[in-house]
């Protein structure tokens, strides 16, 4: 019995230490460069370089604006893209098609 | 003469009153114009919602079907797998997405499962926490090459399928982003999460598999805490990756019944490099469990895989060609399997893949065979 004690506050541990270690590095570094709207420019330059880490480009006529945004969002998740770079990519995706 | 008086008269009033009527005309067609104006921008701004809904709602996924014909035996058609994936976000802040998986059995039955379902919060422009079922961020096959439109082969390098050496899922909580430096693109993924279980081999007297669907349940207080850090050089086109985990495990020796934990540990590496034209891929994984000395399974074991990919795509024609080396390594010499795989891929649309494949099976043990086989596929996503 204390074992799983033991364990399930290890494991309580370890889960706060990943949020916390989210909430308190990544806004030092997010002060560094505000949020700002998505730049088409940066977005295409963004999109050109990503996308084929995985898969082959998709052209932005595809999918409507509001669908690019879950897709962009789903992308964030899958290749590790900051909040910015998936804001700018959507703005060219929308501008694209 | 007063004839011409007249008829000039008359010409001058009816002039005078056709310019009157003209004036009327345009002024009705500029107050219709000004109407049609006003309803198409009403109607813009309509559009304009598209661009911005604060909750959305949207269907992805992938699909696909093929045949395989063994080396020895009858080649079979198959509906392969319909993996729809679900994506319902509000605003930047939160997004819960699932994919589900359907696959036809050899008797027809279907057979569908929860592949991954998380609850996504933004916190901030470089994290993310994820609650739920992950594919296990361990490499990038299982959590982002598996797709069949995104996967240049007709199968799964050999030991990164369903509970083999590379994990799969996990159920638990993770934290993971990405941030950019003058060095590169940095990605990250952090993860607590029940740990998998051990299959033993029908006489009890070995450990068959580590399952790794994950798992609804902690037994043993085996929790697993790993994670997955990232590299990406834009310019080069360079990706590298390293992965790994800790944690515990246990045999499992009925639905409700399992032994006490013992190690478990994971290591990666993953690379992928699109130079001159190539697509070039590598991975490693290890998943290794200790020995117990309470256990009816003393021995652990070590499950091993690698595979190293190359693809080149012929533009401006629409075929692609692709060479695949893999070898997977276990405890059970039988299952072991050092593979060559070369394929053709037909792409119709960047979404749309058709592929035919020949393997090259061969089990590097004294005494043990693997079989080769032809695999065709129509690969689509959406």
């Amino acid at each position: 019995m204390s074992k799983k004690l033991l364990m399930t506050v290890k494991t309580l541990s370890a889960s706060l230490l990943l949020a916390s270690a989210a909430m308190i590095i990544n806004p030092a570094v997010a002060a560094d460069k505000p949020s700002t709207k998505g730049d088409v420019g940066r977005g295409a330059k963004a999109w050109v370089e990503n996308c084929v880490r995985c898969h082959n480009v998709r052209d932005p006529k595809e999918l409507r604006d509001d669908q690019w945004i879950t897709t962009t969002y789903h992308m964030r998740m899958r290749a590790g893209l900051t909040g910015q770079q998936t804001r700018d990519i959507i703005a060219f995706l929308q501008m694209s098609n | 003469m007063k004839f011409k008086l007249t008829t000039l008269a008359c010409l001058v009033g009816m002039s005078l009153a056709g310019n009157a009527l003209a004036a009327t005309d345009t002024s009705a067609e500029v107050k219709k114009l000004r109407q049609e104006v006003n309803a198409l921008n009403a109607k813009a701004k309509e559009w304009e919602e598209w661009k911005a809904p604060k909750t959305l709602v949207h269907l992805a996924g992938f699909a696909s079907v093929g045949f395989t014909q063994p080396e020895k035996g009858t080649g079979s058609f198959s509906t392969g797998s319909f993996s729809p994936i679900f994506h319902y976000q509000f605003a930047e802040d939160v997004m819960m997405e699932a994919e589900l998986e359907f696959e036809g059995s050899a008797t027809g039955a279907s057979v569908a499962g929860i592949d991954y379902m998380t609850i996504d919060y933004f916190m901030n422009d470089y994290a993310a926490l994820v609650v739920g079922k992950f594919l296990s961020p361990i490499g990038q096959f299982r959590q982002n090459i598996h797709p069949s439109w995104i996967n240049k082969m007709a199968a799964a390098p050999v030991g990164f399928g369903h509970d083999q050496a590379a994990p799969n899922a996990d159920v638990g909580m993770m934290v993971r982003g990405g941030f950019t430096t003058d060095s590169g693109s940095h990605n990250y993924a952090l993860y607590v999460a029940n740990g998998p279980t051990l299959e033993p081999n029908t006489a009890g007297t070995e450990i068959e598999m580590i399952e790794t669907p994950g798992l609804n349940q902690d037994v043993e207080g085996a929790k697993v805490v790993g994670g997955r850090y990232g590299l990406f050089f834009a310019e080069q086109q360079l990706d590298i990756g390293f992965s790994a985990a800790v944690g515990g495990t246990s045999v499992r020796l009925s639905t409700t019944n399992y032994e006490s934990a013992r190690s478990y540990q994971v290591v990666g590496f993953d690379m992928t490099w699109r130079v001159a034209g190539f697509d070039v891929r590598a991975e490693y994984v290890s998943q290794k469990v200790g020995d117990s000395s309470s256990s009816s399974i003393t021995d652990g074991g070590t499950w091993t895989a690698m595979y190293a990919q190359i693809a080149y795509k012929f533009n401006p024609s629409n075929w692609e060609a692709v060479l695949r080396y893999g070898q997977y390594d276990t405890p059970d010499a039988a299952s072991d399997v050092n593979q060559v795989a070369a394929g053709l891929n037909y792409v119709f649309a960047s979404n749309v893949v058709a592929k035919f494949n020949y393997e090259l099976n061969t089990n590097p043990n004294a005494g043990q065979t693997a079989e080769n086989r032809m695999l065709a596929q129509l690969a689509y996503g959406f």
